[in-house]
């Protein structure tokens, strides 16, 4: 097995709703969807933001479009209106979570 | 089978004009739909009302309407819109004094007011036994806020743009319309659908379309994934939609125009802020995005289809999305660059600096944060450790505070803290800003009486 980080593998949309921050991200394949359906997990999503999730996680697959929508709760410092962050709307929380590692086979490809 | 063409030709405010001018001139769809606001503007907007009666509406709707009215004139289109904000009636006056200098003569305009509820018609509902649970948090009730609400603004359905339509509106405006609603109106009221169960499906494919519209050019190639083969994106062309009774439809965008419709850019915004997939809450229905397929039939064209025998909606809720604005002190914000050899040591010295000034003067803010623009500002904790040598970094100072006194105070010690970065660091301009807070909850769908009011330029 080898690490392959999800930025290679997946796009993202990350929004908000309140102090609620989603995150759609898609595999650029069957095969990729599979493999993050299995390893991109709740407990593993909040481990990765830290602090900056301090609420619940929920993934809902979504196999019409090979993605997973990720919802992460209390999940923006307090929503846009209230948190000191810059990205008050978590536009970038999509690319944050895309740093993060998943295990692939060996002979796994990265797609172009 | 009747089929009726709906473009999504705005995606909040502000935004591109010129996308809508060109679906206005060179479609031939039938509706033009414009979504203007987003969770925070309607706040802004209350708040502008409440020091200038006249205020309180999308201000660029004026010029907007300026070019869209001589075409209009020609072509007969509708427009559906709810750049109203908290004050959709002057907006329509704002419109027909407009219309009138154009010399535009029978443009019917249906405005649509109630979504709106006076803080005190809040009290009243408490007072009833209805309690405000905040979706976010969880918390039971307003208590804690009822002192400090500025505004209050329910998420209204397509009900009244279908009663508009029906009464002839040339242009529906109304305040705190759903996003979503300004294009399952006109699908309803052209399909003649009701909210009744032989419809559900056929709603909820509406429902899901609507969400690939109502960000306008997003669903284009804006704000893209695929942003590096994007072309010109600078006139990416607004998103029109084709649908059919069956609920069924073909997404295209104007010929030469930028931008690019494919099943990635469309899929990319199915995703965009929806949740539940399967539950879809909007107003008018739920919809089940995943019961629906996406493929590509051509350039820049896609289908979008049902997919299977899964039902695409599920009735309209009984409670609409509610949201209570109310006041929670005080941000100030400042940002200087520190430049290079040691960038990164340099901004930390300044972090360490402010947060020994803080202490010297006795503030004690509700919360600050501190991050690196070009290390950490975007991806907070989750930035692996640095291991390079960036040639500059921005330190951004972010400080939470009850008084407007405290903000400005906070601020003044993160200015300071330029002492301690070395010789070339550049400051901007420092602000501060009062923090309007939002309380999102339910409401009983009965509760919010909503009026349509018909007008015509005559």
């Amino acid at each position: 097995m080898k690490k392959v980080r999800l930025r290679d593998i997946c796009w993202y949309r990350s929004g908000d709703k309140g102090d609620i921050s989603n995150i759609g991200l898609m595999a650029k394949n069957e095969k990729i969807y599979q493999i993050i359906k299995r390893q991109v997990t709740p407990e593993k999503v909040k481990a990765h933001f830290k602090d900056w999730v301090k609420g619940e996680v929920i993934i809902y697959p979504m196999d019409n479009l090979l993605a997973l929508e990720i919802v992460m709760y209390q999940a923006l410092g307090g929503g846009a209106t209230k948190t000191l962050r810059i990205d008050q709307t978590g536009k970038a929380m999509g690319n944050a979570l895309a740093w993060m590692e998943v295990e692939v086979p060996d002979d796994f490809v990265v797609p172009k | 089978m009747k089929k009726v063409k709906i473009a999504g030709c705005s995606a909040g405010w502000p935004d591109m004009m010129d996308p809508a001018i060109e679906v206005a001139e060179k479609s031939d769809a039938k509706y033009l739909a414009f979504d203007h606001l987003a969770e925070l503007t309607m706040a802004i907007l209350e708040r502008q009302k409440a020091k200038r009666p006249d205020r309180g509406y999308i201000p660029d709707v004026i010029p907007l309407m300026k070019k869209l009215l001589p075409i209009w004139k020609e072509k007969r289109f509708k427009m559906i819109s709810n750049a109203g904000g908290a004050n959709p009636e002057q907006c329509a006056e704002e419109i027909i004094k407009l219309a009138k200098n154009l010399g535009i003569i029978g443009f019917r305009i249906g405005i649509i007011t109630g979504d709106d509820l006076p803080i005190e018609r809040v009290k009243e509902l408490r007072a009833k036994g209805i309690k405000f649970r905040n979706l976010d948090t969880g918390e039971p009730d307003i208590d804690r806020v009822i002192n400090d609400l500025v505004a209050a603004y329910v998420y209204i359905g397509a009900d009244r743009i279908i009663e508009a339509l029906d009464q002839g509106a040339d242009l529906v405006i109304g305040g705190r319309i759903s996003d979503n609603s300004l294009f399952v109106g006109p699908w309803m009221y052209e399909f003649g659908w009701k909210y009744e169960d032989a419809y559900w499906d056929r709603i909820g494919a509406a429902v899901c379309t609507a969400h690939l519209l109502e960000c306008g050019t997003w669903s284009c190639g804006t704000c893209s994934n695929f942003w590096e083969e994007v072309p010109e994106p600078w006139h990416s062309g607004a998103p029109i939609c084709e649908m059919g009774e069956d609920g069924n439809s073909i997404i295209t965008k104007v010929e030469g125009s930028g931008g690019l419709v494919r099943a990635d850019t469309l899929k990319e915004h199915l995703v965009y802020e929806v949740h539940d997939p399967e539950n879809y809450i909007m107003p008018d229905g739920i919809g089940d995005t995943t019961a629906i397929k996406l493929e590509d039939i051509g350039p820049n064209k896609v289908r979008i289809s049902k997919l299977g025998n899964k039902p695409r909606g599920k009735p309209r809720p009984s409670t609409l999305k509610f949201c209570l604005a109310y006041l929670d002190g005080y941000i100030s914000e400042y940002i200087m660059i520190v430049p290079g050899p040691k960038a990164y040591d340099m901004a930390k010295r300044c972090e360490e600096f402010f947060y020994k000034r803080l202490e010297i003067v006795g503030l004690k803010p509700v919360e600050t944060l501190v991050s690196f623009i070009g290390y950490n500002a975007l991806f907070g904790p989750t930035a692996p450790p640095i291991d390079y040598s960036p040639n500059e970094l921005g330190v951004r100072f972010a400080i939470k505070t009850r008084t407007l006194e405290e903000a400005r105070e906070a601020r003044l010690q993160a200015t300071l803290s330029w002492y301690a970065a070395g010789v070339g660091t550049a400051f901007g301009a420092p602000s501060e800003r009062e923090v309007l807070a939002l309380w999102p909850t339910l409401i009983p769908r009965e509760e919010v009486p909503t009026k349509l009011e018909m007008r015509e330029v005559k």
